[in-house]
């Protein structure tokens, strides 16, 4: 293939934690560049052509996310890094923050100078212990170097950072969730309009953006649109609407394959490649029954539709609800659907907030029935009731306030959809799962 | 200041400390020193609480109170924000010395999370939420940790561990864990 | 001029700035709704209220936005389009009640709210026939008194957070919280802070289903049973609009009635629960008339009405300075009118003054902020000054008297044993701080040669006089109240005075020996003739929003159920 990792460049290298290392790699340079000779506007313009689509889950186009800030604002501006990574079976955020929190905070200091932020907070999920504990060091670090805090390397850019931890809430994923939350709230995603940008965080302006994409912020700045836009796939020219799958992307690879880990490559790349060339394929010699391409709330994908490409566009084509965040986790060919399905009903019913009521009921709805699906109790309607109510939960039929409920029904969907013989078997045989009834305390 | 005040203990033997308040002085300090760092006061709210329940083992309501007194909220407004997360714990059932979260999530479950739950389960001899009898472990079930690629995977408060597959890395924990 | 098109049909809503659910009320339709308050935030989370939102371009063609749209949240333009029953709007609002519904228990029977409940009433005209659930509800335990007159019923909780945004929003006290989250969250009070702030009652009318309940009416009636007439509360000057629910002569329930030039669209609790006394079986039920010596005797309304007409007679022809009649400010504007001009009717030196004026403490402003002091912006008020009608019996005072003198005047002369003959006028609600006359002034009244008094209850005061009228409450009769900012507003009878009496209106008109029944649209209209400063009250109505200074009511119709009498 001959791709050279960038935003891994340095994970697992001596001494990739502290700004000493980070600057004999040539880290900061590139900030140091663009305080002397650009203006925010001009690096805003930069990452907006370079065509970067954030990495969290939904690829809305960066700069353009940017643009969105309204004009002249007195300020204060937020910027809230999206640390809270709770999508089941995705983990690169947590590696980029662990393994090498100067790119981080690099791109974060970056993207502040673009908008204009005054105050970035960095929100990180409780579950990262070690990689709350690495950027604080990297942060103090900066402090002390003047990276951060009053007249950046002697411009006259101030930035502060800090550090928000989270509690152990997936809805704290959520943009405005997640703003909630750092207020101090309980974390009910807002109703849109008002966006962030024009009304977020303390009802400033804000942005919130993921730590794979601000990293990829620091590249695109340092080596430019041209290198950025020879990575991954350029828009589809039948299709109007396609905005490209440029830059590398980082992959998580999971679940029944020899070699689970992360891997960078450019956009594009297929779960099948993932899969036998990354991961090590298959375990104990098994062949694939399907994947979670991109976390939970994307769907399942069936083995014979491996060789979907992995960019904002492929997964879609399968009936998947996106790229989402890219992990992919392998089921093989013994692995029970029902007892997928039922593991990712559980988490939606224990993470669902409550606010709005198709959600709140809806994946509890879901989850009784693939309870008793899995002890062998289904009825015959249970798949037409979960069906339609995958189908009508979410922010596409335009039911709900945020996305969780889309995530909560595509598993649903697809699952019945691209298994539907497998849960038939388990209605007309009033088998049960073989999984073990297990000691699992309810919700809280 | 009452010399004799035990605040700075730790939960000993799974009973806790601090069964009244005021809030240790130092608690209060490290609270009020959050206040610049945002807008208003509510936002202090997540990182008073997790101050607390690190120190204590367990937000108690009387801590809730005072945290209200400091962020100008309501005790129910703190207790709002507390509740949602399941995070923090009360008096009736606080942290023993550590937390051990074994995830539930798909990629854990595909290769044994839900069997290694049940191994600490019984090797411990506690249900989930449970704390064990000498006040050293809480079990828990988290979803997904972001630990997948070393599933299955726990978490020792709020550092990782990777790939329990085998009973001895059981056995190895649970020692670890009891002579802290 | 904004013109919104509500299922084809066009409604103009000026330039008000509304939303769908408001513009689709303007045009009579119903947009369901649980979560959406006008005096509260928008948080769009019951889902009810999607609708299919569009716009009408000027080549007169219709562009339909794709997916549904919660009403609350969407604002209207010139030109919008609301389409509330259409397949997509009907599917949307079936599949909300079907999850409403999913663990909501089957308590109709046994809840309160039967018969004003929003689940019952969309359910049945929004909803499906059959639910598809077949697995086990939720059964959350109930939270019986989270305040001294609340109730929750936890399992019915359709979590549409009203209550919680009331507390933090309205009263600021922050009492209701929700805890937990998705399918497992309720709304809770924190141990030890019950919800007992002034308002807390507001939110048993908020909540859309039975989940919170007032004890003071927990299972006393069923609503269909209860008659219900447009009033206001008597407690104070704020002169909340209300609800008066009753049964066979019996008040059961004040509820407040949006009003947005009295109050607003809340009430207090102490208004909202301090009616029992007008259910008292300890009121006086006739007249009663002083017998020689210490006794007295039950008498007819007619020998009490000619015996205060005695009395006043022989002490007015003796020294007309010696007259008195004290008013009271919970009179209505009707009554002062009538006992001004039979006072007055003895000649211009008869004296009349203004009883005394309850005040507690000070106005109390709500929201309040975390340490109890109000907040900037206020939305509600609970005036101290507790009576409803002041600024309506000062009008007739300053009319008939020229000025309003305060009931000190009396004292100080009935310390000079210059008091002959005097009419006491009632209606002072019982407080528990004691009866309204002075106990150290009580003696003093057996200097009258006459006295004539209207109470509730025996007491020191009715034990001094020759004739004792039952005071009729608010609650049964007509009348006008000016509130602190001169609203005039009418208040209904839901109930006869008790036994023999008649109202107190009554008692005057014969007193005066005026033929006909107390009505109160003909009083209006005279009394709007004879006093300038209640000129409002010329036509007799005063519609249900009332009328301030300078407004006139509505004319009386034709088809009105109250026909007015010439």
């Amino acid at each position: 293939m001959g791709y050279e990792p960038v935003l891994l460049a340095r994970v697992g290298k001596r001494d990739s934690l502290s700004l000493e290392g980070y600057r004999r790699d040539g880290g900061y340079t590139t900030l140091a560049r663009v305080l002397k000779e650009m203006t925010g506007e001009q690096v805003t313009d930069q990452v907006k052509n370079s065509g970067l689509r954030g990495r969290g889950g939904a690829g809305f186009p960066t700069g353009l996310k940017w643009t969105f800030l309204p004009k002249g604002h007195p300020g204060p501006i937020y910027l809230c890094v999206n640390v809270d990574e709770s999508e089941p079976c995705t983990f690169n955020n947590r590696v980029l923050v662990e393994q090498d929190p100067h790119q981080v905070l690099e791109g974060i200091i970056l993207a502040c100078y673009a908008f204009k932020a005054t105050t970035a907070y960095f929100y990180i999920r409780y579950e990262y212990g070690t990689g709350m504990r690495n950027m604080q060091k990297a942060i103090n670090e900066a402090y002390a170097a003047g990276l951060l805090g009053k007249n950046i390397l002697g411009s006259s850019y101030s930035l502060d950072v800090f550090v928000h931890r989270g509690a152990g809430a997936y809805i704290c994923g959520e943009e405005t969730g997640l703003i909630e939350s750092l207020e101090g709230k309980r974390a009910w995603p807002r109703i849109k309009p008002p966006f962030p940008a024009i009304e977020g965080a303390f009802r400033k302006p804000t942005i919130v953006n993921n730590p794979e994409t601000l990293a990829n912020v620091v590249h695109i700045m340092k080596n430019g649109i041209d290198w950025f836009k020879s990575i991954g796939v350029p828009p589809d020219p039948k299709n109007p609407r396609d905005m490209g799958s440029y830059g590398p992307k980082l992959y998580c690879i999971s679940g029944h394959v020899n070699k689970p880990g992360l891997v960078e490559l450019p956009l594009g790349v297929t779960v099948r490649e993932l899969v036998d060339k990354h991961a090590g394929g298959v375990w104990k010699g098994k062949k694939a029954k399907g994947c979670i391409p991109g976390g939970n709330s994307m769907g399942l994908m069936t083995e014979k539709e491996f060789d979907t490409p992995m960019d904002f566009n492929g997964p879609g084509r399968v009936g998947c609800l996106g790229l989402g965040t890219g992990a992919v986790t392998v089921f093989d060919e013994d692995t029970s659907i029902v007892d997928v399905l039922h593991n990712l009903c559980r988490f939606f019913q224990h993470e669902s907030c409550g606010q709005c009521t198709p959600c709140r009921e809806g994946t509890g709805w879901m989850f009784k029935i693939m309870d008793r699906l899995k002890a062998g109790r289904g009825r015959k309607e249970d798949l037409a009731v979960l069906e339609e109510v995958a189908d009508k939960i979410g922010i596409m039929p335009g039911t709900t306030i945020c996305g969780l409920a889309d995530g909560a029904g595509w598993p649903v969907k697809t699952a019945i959809r691209k298994y539907r013989a497998e849960f038939e078997q388990y209605l007309r045989s009033g088998q049960a799962s073989k999984a073990k009834a297990l000691p699992l305390a309810a919700a809280h | 200041m009452n010399p004799a005040n035990t605040h700075s203990h730790p939960a000993e033997n799974g009973k806790p400390a601090c069964s009244s308040g005021p809030l240790p002085a130092k608690l209060r300090e490290q609270i009020i020193a959050l206040l610049p760092r945002y807008p208003n006061k509510q936002a202090v709210t997540l990182p008073a609480l997790h101050l607390v329940q690190d120190e204590l083992r367990r937000v108690p309501l009387w801590a809730i109170r005072e945290i209200a007194g400091i962020l100008d909220l309501s005790p129910a407004e703190v207790h709002d924000t507390m509740s949602f997360y399941g995070f923090f714990r009360t008096d009736e059932n606080p942290l023993g010395k550590t937390r051990l979260w074994v995830c539930r999530s798909l990629a854990c479950q595909l290769r044994g999370g839900d069997e290694l739950l049940a191994e600490f389960c019984d090797k411990l001899g506690v249900a989930p939420t449970q704390t064990t009898a000498d006040g050293k472990i809480t079990l828990e079930f988290a979803e997904c940790i972001g630990a997948c690629e070393g599933a299955p995977a726990v978490m020792v408060d709020d550092t990782h561990r990777h790939s329990l597959d085998k009973p001895e890395k059981v056995d190895a924990l649970i020692k670890e864990l009891r002579a802290r | 001029m904004a013109t919104v098109y509500v299922n084809d049909e066009p409604v103009d809503i000026g330039d008000a700035k509304l939303n769908c659910v408001q513009a689709a009320e303007k045009a009579g339709v119903l947009i369901p709704h649980y979560c959406y308050h006008p005096a509260l935030s928008v948080v769009a989370s019951c889902r009810m209220c999607l609708v299919e939102v569009g716009e009408k371009k000027p080549d007169g063609t219709i562009a339909m936005q794709p997916k549904v749209v919660p009403g609350c949240q969407t604002p209207v333009k010139d030109g919008t389009v609301i389409v509330t029953r259409s397949a997509k709007a009907k599917d949307a609002q079936e599949r909300t009640l079907e999850s409403l519904l999913l663990n909501h228990p089957l308590d109709c029977p046994v809840c309160d709210k039967a018969g004003e409940c929003s689940l019952q009433d969309y359910s049945f005209a929004f909803g499906k026939a059959e639910s598809r659930m077949q697995d086990e509800k939720k059964t959350p335990p109930n939270k019986p008194a989270i305040g001294d007159n609340i109730d929750l019923f936890t399992d019915r909780c359709i979590m549409c957070s009203r209550c919680v945004r009331f507390t933090r929003e309205i009263a600021g006290t922050a009492e209701l919280h929700i805890t937990h989250r998705g399918d497992h969250a309720e709304i809770d009070v924190f141990p030890g802070d019950p919800i007992n702030n002034k308002l807390a009652t507001n939110v048993v009318d908020l909540c859309p289903v039975g989940a919170l309940a007032s004890r003071d009416f927990l299972y006393t009636q069923r609503v269909w049973n209860l008659k219900t007439v447009d009033s206001v509360c008597p407690g104070c000057s704020t002169g909340c609009s209300i609800h008066l629910d009753g049964n066979k002569g019996v008040v059961y329930r004040l509820r407040p009635r949006t009003n947005p030039k009295a109050q607003g669209y809340f009430m207090c609790d102490e208004g909202r629960l301090g009616y029992h006394y007008a259910n008292s079986a300890e009121r006086l039920r006739e007249p009663l008339l002083r017998t020689s010596g210490y006794g007295w005797s039950k008498s007819t309304h007619r020998e009490a009405v000619q015996a205060v007409q005695l009395g006043f007679n022989e002490n007015s022809l003796r020294n007309i300075t010696g007259v008195w009649g004290v008013l009271s400010p919970f009179m209505t504007v009707e009554e002062a009118y009538l006992l001004a001009s039979y006072i007055k009717g003895f000649g211009r030196e008869a004296r009349l003054v203004m009883g005394p004026v309850p005040v507690v403490g000070e106005d109390d402003r709500y929201p309040k902020d975390s340490k109890g002091n109000p907040q900037a912006k206020t939305k509600f008020t609970i005036r101290a000054e507790k009576a409803p009608n002041r600024l309506g019996v000062a009008a007739i005072l300053e009319h008939f008297h020229g000025s309003v003198v305060g009931f000190d005047a009396f004292l100080e002369a009935l310390d000079k044993k210059q008091v002959k003959a005097a009419f006491l006028a009632g209606g002072y609600l019982p407080n528990g701080k004691g009866h309204w006359f002075p106990a150290a002034a009580i003696e003093k009244l057996s200097t009258l040669s006459f006295l004539a008094v209207q109470e509730f209850f025996t007491s020191p005061l009715s034990e001094k006089a020759q004739v004792v009228f039952p005071s009729a409450s608010w609650a049964e009769k007509e009348g006008t109240y000016l509130n602190h900012a001169g609203l005039a507003q009418e208040i209904h009878w839901i109930s006869a005075p008790p036994g023999e009496s008649r109202t107190d209106g009554q008692v005057y008109l014969d007193l005066l020996g005026r033929t006909g029944l107390m009505r109160a649209p003909q009083l209006r209209r005279e009394i709007a003739k004879a006093v300038p400063a209640l000129a409002a009250l010329s036509t007799g109505l005063l519609g249900e929003q009332g009328v301030l200074p300078g407004e006139t009511g509505p004319e009386p119709s034709k088809l009105s159920k109250r026909i007015p009498v010439a």
